[in-house]
Order: structure tokens, then C-alpha cells, then sequence
């Protein structure tokens, strides 16, 4: 099997900043091996890949809102779920988990037509998945397809991995309850899933699963240090793990803070959690008393704070690889892409997940010893300062998270999915 | 306050950026003679102030006193696109800055009192006052009723960014193709020679820093070119709202050495006077700078694509 000279690879993320940014690394690893990496991105996306450089092919879609029906749709979407990110996983199910399924399949949906056009239109040698449903249009491309699975483990069953956006132990007793509930709440958007790969010719999927392993390649964003046991280990031939997939940003300069001492904390929700401003101002609260300084992601909502203390900085966006890397705490929603900075960095993680994979993440991060995490809701400012004193002060668990990102840096996930991914393609 | 006795005058600092500017402007070489009478009429000041900004220069070593034939240029103005980082800050500079980088992290509200600014710097009325003044000099910040001051809207959230970019793009094109454009040819040099200089890093060591003290000397000096002096004002008046911290947030490095190649584009083209192509260059230069990062998005929230749409 030899190479073409400059293959193209088609990266096709969800519309969302892990996904996004995880291919994105990739990309530039492919870029650096001289293939001709290019996105393929939903409308609101457009610009993010132009900015590190890559090819867009926006995908059309027949929606007939205007922009700001959409707009309005959305943000009532936003608005309805804020409550349900206090929720219980199992109580997530009904509430945002199966009407999140539902708006996914329509994603699936309008986007099918388009998607086959522009993969006739653009004969990538590969196209690589972002994404936790599958898109018929990409097994009837002619080229080996990629499937990244950037969330949680949990994404691929297993009888000893816990079920999927439950934020359960593995043995958990609840788990048989989880999983039935979980099937019943999604079988709507399943059945309707199942009959659209029915009508492009796919095989159904069993109950609960919207996206199979791809039978050329899968990368799992799951370092050593949180991978778990399976009964049933992955097939090393068709399944690869990635140590994290940390794209290259430029350098961040720590800004002068008015009280400028102590440990370094980032704070980030991604762009979803930065809507919650409640829950930012009552953690700004206790962030004002700590001997620490905070540096805090809120996207474009910056005039939603006032008279913010003199220990935390707010920006609405920053050069996430470079600024954890200089932090000593990272308190996050536990989206796998934030979870592997944190490990990439050796640094600890505080998780306050409000919904799907974070649960998992929040989970493992205590059962490895990488981190600890507390609820979105519930929790008093005793319990916030003491969870961040507590992981600030664990010298043992940051010297073992500090080896451990010295060996991912060895072997880095970017370099290692470009390599599998360029050994698919055939002349 | 020691250490604020010894800083020097603001009038004499801001006499000394304008000697420059003149020297600049004029294409002073290193050695040139500056006779304090000559530098006094185009300074539109009396000798005395001069006789002590010369002083400051020398002392910073960009101007050098010989006894037989008075101060000299002792260094190359061309290499250097401002002085500004190299002289003294006064107390109230000092102070402005503070003020902004705290209004930036929204440490303080948008009206600020100087009661409140002097408890919350521990500073003497004056040097508030002063600071203010300079703010409300640079546009950034209105007087309001009582003791109060106003900050102007700065371009520093989406909403505010995308209207930053249309108006600059109504105005920055047309500042090029108004009849009698004159681009400064020293200003040009040292500023090509800074933007080479900064793409020449490699992407590790990249200085944003100077990136924004580029772009808006690049952008500046187009808006200072125009022959139509309200364009020129109300362009100025809307670059200085760059200079603010958060302003350059949120773009990527490759982005920024794009940018820079194309501001070098741009120059080869108003250097060659080919001045309508270089105003469709800065027009899609701007469009392609406007690109804004998704406001609203997440895992398992896939398709919020109405609120992530850009304005265009």
C-alpha cells in the first residue's frame, strides 16, 4: 500500500467546540505529513477552520427558518434546558437526553442530501467523524471512514464500562435501571434514526446505538491513565486510543491580576456552561476569598458580571492547550477534549458537569485519582472552596499527573490518529 | 510616592512623542541636527519645554547632546514605528492603564465615580483626575452628571465586534480611495519592517502583544493618510478603542500571521500607489478579520446553529 503524494482528508465534526478543535489538531497533523486536510462544517461553524487555516466546505442545508428564527428557536432550546443541567443524570433522560437525540437525528437528517452532493463533488481519500451519530451519506463515499469517538469512553458499550451518560461506577446497582430507561426515553428518535438508514440502505442499529464502529478506523480520545478494562477488549486492528488530541495554539501571556498571588485556576464550561451566568457569579463569589488567582471563560456574555474581584480575570475566549498548561487547576464541565487538556497538561481536573458525557468524565476523574468533582447544583461555597483548596494543595496526585503528561507528550494523540489515518488510504 | 516624584512631567514625555513624530515625519536620519529654536516653532511651544523633553530623550539615548553643535537624532526613527514603549510612564498613565484593564475584566461597572477610583487605587484626586482626562481625551470614557464618567461601548463582546467591522469597513476602504491620499513613507518602512520582524517568529514565541500595537499602527496610519480629516478623526477615534485589553481575544495565531501577511499586501500596493486595489485588499482583509467565533456550543447541544451564526 503506498501513499498518494497529497491525499485529501475530509474531517467532518459536529457542531461543537470539542469536535471541532480535536480535528483541528488532527488536521494539522495530517497538514504536517502533507496531506490536504479540509472541513466539512455545519453553517454556524464556518470561519473556525479558515482561521487555522484549512479548506470549509460549508454544508447547505434546506432549513426554512430564517436566521433569526433559528436564532429564536435555539435560544428558547438553551433557555428551556438551563433548569435540566441541575438534574440527575437518570433524571437527564427524559428532559434533555431524548429531545438532544431527537434534534440530533434531525441533524442527520437535513443534512443527508447535501452531505452525499458534496462528498460526490469532493473525492476525499478519507473522511473522518466527529460525531456520536452516523451519517449514511459517508458509508456510500467510496473511501475508508474514520470514526473518532471524542466523548467519553462510555460511547462504546461494554458489560464493564459503565452505560453512557449515566455518571455510574461500572458495578453501580442502578445500572440496569439506567439502561432501561435510557432505551425507553430514546426509542422515538432511535426508530426514527433506524427508518432513515432503512430508506439509504443501512442495516438498522440495535436499540439505543446511533452510530456504529466504523469498519476501517476508530480513535478513542482516551489516554491510559482513565482507560478502563473491557470484557470484550477492541480490536487493536480496527481500534486505536489516543493520548488526548491537543491541537497547537499560540503562546498565552498570564494577565496582571490587582491581587496577583498564588496558584493559577482556569474555569471553562465551553461555550454551552459560559451561557450559565447564575452558577459563574456564585462561584466568583467564593473565588474572591481564595489565595489564588482565577482565570474564567464566559464567552460573550462578559457585561452579564459586575464588580468581578480583583483575583479573577474574564474573557470570552482563550487559547485553551496554552492556558491550562500554565494552570495548576482546571474546573471544567468534563468534556472529554477539556478532560484530556487537563491530563495532557498534568493538571488536575475539578468537574462540575451539567450533561452527557461529562457525567462519565466527572465519574472517572475521581475513580483514577486525576480529580474530583461536584455537582452543578447543591453545592455550598464550603463545599467549592474545599474541593479547590483540596486538589490545589494534593501534591501527590499533581507529582502523578505530571509524569503521566510527560509520557502522553511522548506519544501525542494528534500524531498518532494522522499516521492511522494516512496508513487507510489506498493508491 | 518616591517613585512617582522621579517620573517626569506629562507635558514634557508628550512634548518629547511629538519631537519624534515631527523628526518622523520630516525624515530626520540618525545625526540629524534638532536645534531647539527650529524644534520649538514646529512644536508650536516655547524653548523651555523643549530644552527639557531633548533632555528626556537623551537620557532614554534616542537623542544625544554635543557641546559644539547642540542635540543630535542618535538613533534610526525609520526602525522604529513609535517611541511610546520606550519612554517613561507618568503616574496617570499608570493609572488610566489600570483603569481599563479593570473595566475590561468588568472590575469596574460602566459609570466609575472619582471617590470610588481613588479609594480603589489608593491614588491622590489629582493623578484620578488626570487619568481621566486622558481617557475622556482618547474617547474611551464621557463625562457624566455629578462626578461621575461614562466608559464608551468598546469592541470587546461578538455583537460589538461585528459592528466594529462594518463601520471600519465603510470607512478604512474609503480613507484610501478619497482623492489625495498620502501615504507616510518613513511610517510604512518601520512598520514593514516590524510586521516582517513578527512573522519571522515561529508560532511558540509569537508576541500578540506587538501584533495589536501593529495592527493598529497599520490601521492608523491608512486612517491618518486620508485627505478628508473627518474620516481621518472618526477613524482614530475608533482604532483607539483596539488598544483596549480584550479587544484581540479569542484569534489564533495563524490567523494573526495571515493578517500580517496581508497588511504587507495592502503596503506593496499603496506604496506602488495602485491605491484601488489596495482598498479591495483591505476591504476583504477586514471581512476575513470579522470571522467570529461560534457564541454557543456543545456536545450533546449539536445543532445551536441560529446562535452561532455570523453576522454575515
Amino acid at each position: 500500500m503506498t501513499r498518494k503524494a497529497s491525499p485529501t482528508i475530509a474531517l467532518f465534526p459536529e457542531a461543537s467546540f470539542g469536535a471541532a478543535l480535536n480535528c483541528v489538531g488532527i488536521a494539522q497533523a495530517l497538514r504536517a505529513r502533507g496531506a490536504r486536510p479540509v472541513f466539512i462544517c455545519h453553517a454556524g461553524f464556518s470561519g473556525v477552520f479558515a482561521d487555522y487555516g484549512f479548506q470549509e466546505y460549508q454544508l447547505p442545508t434546506d432549513d426554512p427558518l430564517s436566521d433569526s428564527e433559528r436564532q429564536s428557536y435555539w435560544q428558547a432550546f438553551v433557555r428551556r434546558h438551563l433548569p435540566h443541567f441541575k438534574l440527575s443524570p437518570v433524571d437527564q433522560l427524559e428532559t434533555y437526553v431524548a429531545p438532544t437525540w431527537q434534534a440530533i437525528v434531525d441533524t442527520a437528517a437535513n443534512a443527508e442530501a447535501p452531505l452525499r452532493q458534496l462528498l460526490a463533488r469532493l473525492k476525499p481519500d478519507a473522511v473522518v467523524l466527529d460525531n456520536v451519530i452516523m451519517f449514511p451519506a459517508l458509508a456510500a463515499a467510496g473511501c475508508p471512514w474514520v470514526r473518532v469517538v471524542s466523548c467519553a469512553e462510555t460511547e462504546l458499550p461494554d458489560p464493564e464500562v459503565p452505560p453512557y451518560l449515566s455518571g455510574l461506577a461500572a458495578d453501580d446497582p442502578c445500572r440496569a435501571s439506567f439502561e432501561a430507561r435510557y432505551l425507553a426515553a430514546v426509542a422515538p428518535a432511535h426508530d426514527r434514526f433506524n427508518r432513515l438508514r432503512t430508506e439509504a440502505g443501512l442495516a438498522p442499529l440495535p436499540k439505543g446505538l446511533f452510530l456504529e464502529a466504523s469498519p476501517d478506523l476508530n480513535l478513542l480520545l482516551t489516554p491510559s491513565i482513565v482507560r478502563r478494562e473491557r470484557a470484550e477488549p477492541l480490536d487493536p486492528s480496527r481500534f486505536a486510543y489516543l493520548e488526548g488530541c491537543v491541537r497547537s495554539e499560540g503562546p498565552f501571556e498570564v494577565p496582571v491580576f490587582p491581587r496577583n498571588g498564588g496558584p493559577l485556576v482556569y474555569v471553562s464550561f465551553g461555550s454551552l456552561g459560559a451561557m450559565d451566568v447564575g452558577l459563574i457569579e456564585r462561584m466568583l463569589a467564593v473565588f474572591d476569598r481564595l489565595p489564588a488567582r482565577f482565570i474564567v471563560n464566559v464567552g460573550g456574555l462578559r457585561d452579564s458580571y459586575r464588580a468581578v474581584p480583583d483575583n479573577v480575570y474574564l474573557d470570552a475566549w482563550f487559547p485553551q492547550p496554552s492556558v491550562v498548561a500554565k494552570s495548576d487547576l482546571f474546573i471544567h464541565h468534563g468534556g472529554n477534549n477539556s478532560f484530556c487538556e487537563a491530563l495532557r497538561f498534568g493538571v488536575p481536573s475539578l468537574i462540575m458537569p451539567y450533561c452527557w458525557d461529562g457525567h462519565d468524565n466527572a465519574q472517572r476523574a475521581e475513580e483514577t485519582g486525576v480529580g474530583n468533582h461536584i455537582g452543578r447544583d447543591g453545592w455550598t461555597e464550603g463545599v467549592l472552596e474545599k474541593a479547590i483548596l483540596g486538589l490545589l494543595a494534593d501534591n501527590e496526585m499533581r507529582a502523578r499527573l505530571r509524569e503521566n503528561a510527560a509520557d502522553m507528550a511522548l506519544k501525542p494523540g494528534t500524531d498518532v490518529a494522522a499516521e492511522a489515518i494516512l496508513s487507510l488510504i489506498r493508491t | 510616592m518616591q517613585a512617582a516624584a522621579r517620573r517626569p512631567r506629562t507635558n514634557h514625555l508628550d512634548l518629547a512623542q511629538r519631537i519624534l513624530d515631527v523628526a518622523r515625519q520630516r525624515g530626520f536620519e540618525a545625526g540629524a541636527h534638532l536645534p531647539e529654536q527650529q524644534i520649538a516653532s514646529l512644536c508650536n511651544v516655547s524653548r523651555t519645554p523643549v530644552r527639557a523633553a531633548l533632555r528626556l530623550l537623551t537620557e532614554k539615548g534616542v537623542v544625544r547632546w554635543e557641546a559644539a553643535s547642540g542635540y543630535r537624532l542618535a538613533i534610526d526613527l525609520a526602525a522604529q514605528a513609535t517611541m511610546t514603549a520606550d519612554l517613561p510612564v507618568t503616574e496617570e498613565d499608570e493609572l488610566a492603564e489600570k483603569i481599563l484593564r479593570d473595566r475590561s475584566a468588568r472590575r469596574l461597572d460602566q459609570t466609575v465615580t472619582v471617590g470610588a477610583l481613588m479609594r480603589r487605587y489608593d491614588a491622590e484626586r489629582k493623578t484620578v483626575l488626570k487619568s481621566l482626562k486622558k481617557l475622556t481625551e482618547e474617547n474611551l470614557l464621557d463625562r457624566a452628571p455629578g462626578q461621575s464618567w461614562l466608559f464608551r461601548r468598546t469592541p470587546d463582546d461578538p455583537e460589538a465586534q461585528g459592528e466594529s467591522y462594518e463601520f471600519r469597513l465603510m470607512l478604512e476602504p474609503a480613507a484610501i480611495l478619497t482623492p489625495g491620499f498620502r501615504l507616510d513613507g518613513t511610517r510604512a518602512a518601520a512598520l514593514r519592517q516590524g510586521m516582517e520582524a513578527l512573522l519571522a517568529l515561529p508560532d511558540a514565541a509569537f508576541d500578540s502583544r506587538e501584533f495589536q500595537r501593529l495592527d493598529i499602527e497599520f490601521h492608523s496610519m491608512i486612517a491618518d493618510g486620508c485627505a478628508n480629516r473627518f474620516v481621518t478623526d472618526a477613524l482614530s477615534d475608533h482604532l483607539r478603542l483596539r488598544r483596549l485589553p480584550g479587544v484581540y481575544a479569542g484569534v489564533n495565531v495563524f490567523r494573526l500571521k495571515q493578517s500580517l501577511r496581508e497588511h504587507l499586501t495592502i503596503l506593496d500596493h499603496l506604496e506602488g500607489r495602485q491605491f484601488e486595489v489596495a482598498a479591495d485588499l483591505l476591504r476583504v482583509h477586514l471581512r476575513l478579520s470579522r470571522n467570529q467565533r461560534p457564541q454557543a456550543a456543545s456536545r450533546g447541544a449539536p445543532a445551536l446553529f441560529g446562535m452561532i451564526s455570523r453576522p454575515d
